[in-house]
């Protein structure tokens, strides 16, 4: 979601009548702070702004983005929903809403939230590429249930496996907050024109995906972090593994890069079992389509650590487990995660597992 | 029908041409299913999807799975739709993985069930007439994964509800213990057992059935503890075919059976074949049978020994005896008797499921000079070579 200044600016220019300078003034500083990375500052100055101006629309809406960025979310969907309740033909609160709900897990009331927002501005680009991803999800979720899937846990783990699609960096999913693009607005010019009938009159709204989900919901995932993987990840591997094994995850990088496709999915052992709970078979078709679809795409690898997997009884040395940094930078997105691959030797290494943390 | 790749809407275009092949032109559904029923809501929100009203569907179905989220099918179908929606490829199951297999049958066989509906007047042909000490009768149509619970008023029978039910893994015609079949047969159920006496797997309870019956007895089946019962609650139902030879139900569907059948040693029919036939047929066979009966009852008071010899067939037999050990039995037995009364009441007959045979149940009050009991039997009818039906089979209860 690329709810960017311009885009903010121009429905606070419709929503206010006669936008004050003072506030203009507040709301500017509150930005320059947030580029500082001054979110709690950037916070204080909003909401003494808001004292003076309780209808300042666009503080109103800066100041979601910021408790958005906060991670404060119940805050920030309070935020956004009273904006909703205010100017409910504004699709961009709605929109935000969407992102925040889903990043709960509440797929309905991020649909509902989107196609609110269309049903004002149907041809809103964001708002239809992310209700693309609620339906994905919602469908994910069910597929789960249908199949008996994690009982006692689906919730969380439709969301994971949701999350994880996610944050393996797909081309064309928008469905969290960027908090970088609130206040980047450098993101905006390689937006395509909008359709006519939105209510911003330049080409300000990126309907390009936005480093999403990830950055605000990783950190939560690896809150707690499993004190004996951490140790676990030190190297137990001899030097000879190590090689070997690096080797294999250096193969995959260079497959995904150079979006080889058939090579990519031959790193996978027939025994790899996608996260979250979906099939093989689709897994390999989301896949087949995430890594053949951007224009460009470059995998870094750096810092890794191959541990020898114990299962705490037996120790078999034909299971390893490469934790490393991932740097995923394609034409229209990038992230950096920690990923964990676990291999197995099967006449050469394949992947079994595949996790980010 | 299972394509290896579906495209959108893929398996309800599946069920849709499935209902178009199967039960031709769309019957309105079944009056006896209401509109609270779970199964009655999925049919009507897959409706609303074929005539392209999707958003009302999906509203539909929303509702639906807030009442029953652990109705599986009906998140397959919510799943289907939403993946058509997000027109993002590859998310949608694998339609080669048999969990979703068991689905597919599981909606295939709903569909068509639902919208199943014999004519006015068209009864089981399985029961020809049912004593009023069974107020009501279950037939359980196993191919079809369905139970009709009918209620049987002045001895006819009307159908209360039909209701989704699953058999064993192994389809039907249990033969032996372990063969993860249903047996196919005549039934009672024996009592009721608590949820709290019985592990999750059971769900709410179990109406226990008297498997093996003499006819399985006499038969060499072997196996015990088929029961019509419960499931886990972590689900709303299990898959047609899924039990080690059970009947399986919705919890709720069994908490409604319940005080219907529990207490009265209800007949419960495991039929592998139920057709219906009009009143007016049924009427004739159970004449024709009828009088069959009391026309062995009528030799047997007459002390006519021959004549009443003569209804048993030349395989006959009854516990330790075959025909002409029986025979001169009844001679023996005949040759002091100056009268003999016998009276014949709470009769029962049955077109015996999975054979050409006829159950007949009665009570025999039988009155002499020298001897009177009153005794339940249960007789087992076949036609010999010339057609004519006579007994095969003769058992007191």
């Amino acid at each position: 979601m690329k709810r960017t200044i311009t885009c903010l600016a121009a429905a606070a220019a419709i929503l206010l009548a006669t936008p004050s300078v003072m506030a203009a003034n507040a709301v500017e500083e509150a930005q320059k702070m947030i580029s500082q990375g001054k979110l709690e500052a950037a916070l204080s100055r909003l909401e003494s702004q808001l004292k003076s101006a309780p209808q300042d629309a666009e503080a109103r809406f800066l100041r979601g983005l910021v408790l958005t960025r906060l991670n404060r979310n119940e805050d920030a969907i309070k935020a956004f929903a009273d904006i909703t309740r205010d100017y409910p033909q504004l699709p961009e609160p709605y929109n935000n809403l969407a992102v925040l709900y889903a990043q709960q897990g509440d797929y309905e009331k991020a649909r509902d939230a989107l196609e609110a927002a269309l049903a004002t501005h149907p041809s809103y680009a964001t708002a239809h590429e992310n209700l693309g991803d609620i339906y994905a999800a919602l469908a994910g979720a069910a597929y789960n249930r249908a199949l008996l899937l994690d009982q006692g846990n689906q919730a969380v783990r439709s969301k994971l496996s949701f999350l994880n699609k996610v944050s393996e960096a797909t081309g064309g999913t928008q469905v969290a907050v960027a908090p970088p693009a609130v206040v980047t607005p450098a993101a905006a010019p390689s937006a395509p024109a909008l359709a006519p009938k939105t209510t911003t009159p330049s080409a300000s709204v990126t309907p390009e995906p936005a480093p999403a989900a990830p950055k605000p919901a990783l950190p939560a995932t690896a809150a707690a972090p499993v004190p004996a993987a951490a140790n676990q990840a030190q190297d137990t591997a001899s030097d000879n593994q190590r090689a070997e094994v690096l080797k294999a995850v250096n193969a995959w990088a260079e497959a995904w890069s150079e979006q080889d496709v058939d090579a990519y999915l031959a790193s996978y052992s027939a025994g790899f079992r996608p996260e979250g709970g979906v099939s093989r078979a689709n897994w390999a078709a989301l896949r087949r389509d995430r890594v053949s679809r951007p224009s460009r795409i470059r995998i870094g690898v750096s810092n890794p650590t191959v541990a020898v997997v114990s299962d705490g009884l037996s120790e078999a040395d034909n299971l390893m487990r490469v934790t490393f940094r991932q740097e995923y930078q394609s034409n229209s997105f990038g992230d950096t995660v920690t990923k964990v691959l676990e291999l197995r030797d099967e006449n050469g290494w394949k992947i079994v597992r595949e996790y980010t943390r | 029908m299972l394509l290896s790749q579906r495209g959108a809407f893929g398996l309800l275009l599946g069920l849709f041409m499935a209902a178009a092949v199967q039960a031709g032109p769309l019957a309105p559904l079944n009056p006896q299913l209401t509109l609270e029923s779970p199964e009655a809501s999925l049919v009507s929100a897959i409706e609303l999807a074929r005539e392209g009203k999707i958003s009302e569907s999906v509203k539909a179905l929303e509702t639906l799975l807030k009442a029953q989220p652990n109705f599986r099918l009906a998140q397959l179908i919510y799943a289907d739709l939403m993946a058509a929606r997000s027109g993002v490829r590859g998310i949608m199951a694998d339609d080669q993985d048999p969990r979703i297999k068991e689905l597919f049958e599981e909606a295939r066989l709903r569909l068509d069930q639902a919208r199943f509906k014999p004519a006015p007047d068209a009864v089981p042909n399985g029961v020809l007439q049912l004593s009023s000490e069974y107020p009501y009768i279950l037939i359980v149509d196993l191919p079809a994964a369905r139970m009709h619970l009918m209620r049987n008023l002045d001895g006819n029978l009307h159908t209360v509800s039909s209701r989704y039910a699953a058999i064993g893994r192994e389809g039907f015609g249990k033969e032996v213990e372990g063969d993860l079949r249903t047996p196919v047969g005549i039934y009672h159920v024996t009592g009721w057992k608590a949820d709290q006496t019985l592990p999750e797997l059971y769900g709410v309870g179990a109406l226990p059935l008297n498997y093996p019956n003499l006819w399985d007895l006499f038969k060499s089946k072997t196996g015990y503890g088929i029961w019509l019962h419960g499931v886990p609650r972590q689900t709303y139902v299990r898959a047609p075919r899924s039990s080690e030879g059970c009947v399986t139900m919705a919890n709720e569907d069994l908490l409604w059976l319940k005080p219907y059948v529990a207490n009265n040693w209800a007949p419960v029919i495991l039929t592998d074949k139920l057709t219906w036939i009009s009143k007016a047929q049924l009427q004739d066979e159970r004449d024709i049978f009828l009088a069959r009966i009391e026309a062995w009852r009528k030799s047997w008071a007459a002390i006519d020994t021959a004549a009443y010899l003569d209804f048993y067939g030349e395989d006959f037999s009854t516990s330790g005896q075959n025909k002409a050990q029986f025979s001169r039995h009844k001679y023996r037995v005949n040759a002091s008797k100056k009268f003999i009364s016998v009276d014949l009441s709470d009769i029962s007959l049955f077109r015996y499921p999975g054979e050409p045979m006829l159950l007949a149940e009665f009570t025999v009050t039988y009155n002499s000079d020298n001897f009177r009991s009153v005794s339940k039997k249960e007789q087992y009818w076949r036609r010999d070579k010339t057609g004519q039906w006579r007994i095969f089979r003769e058992e007191n209860r």
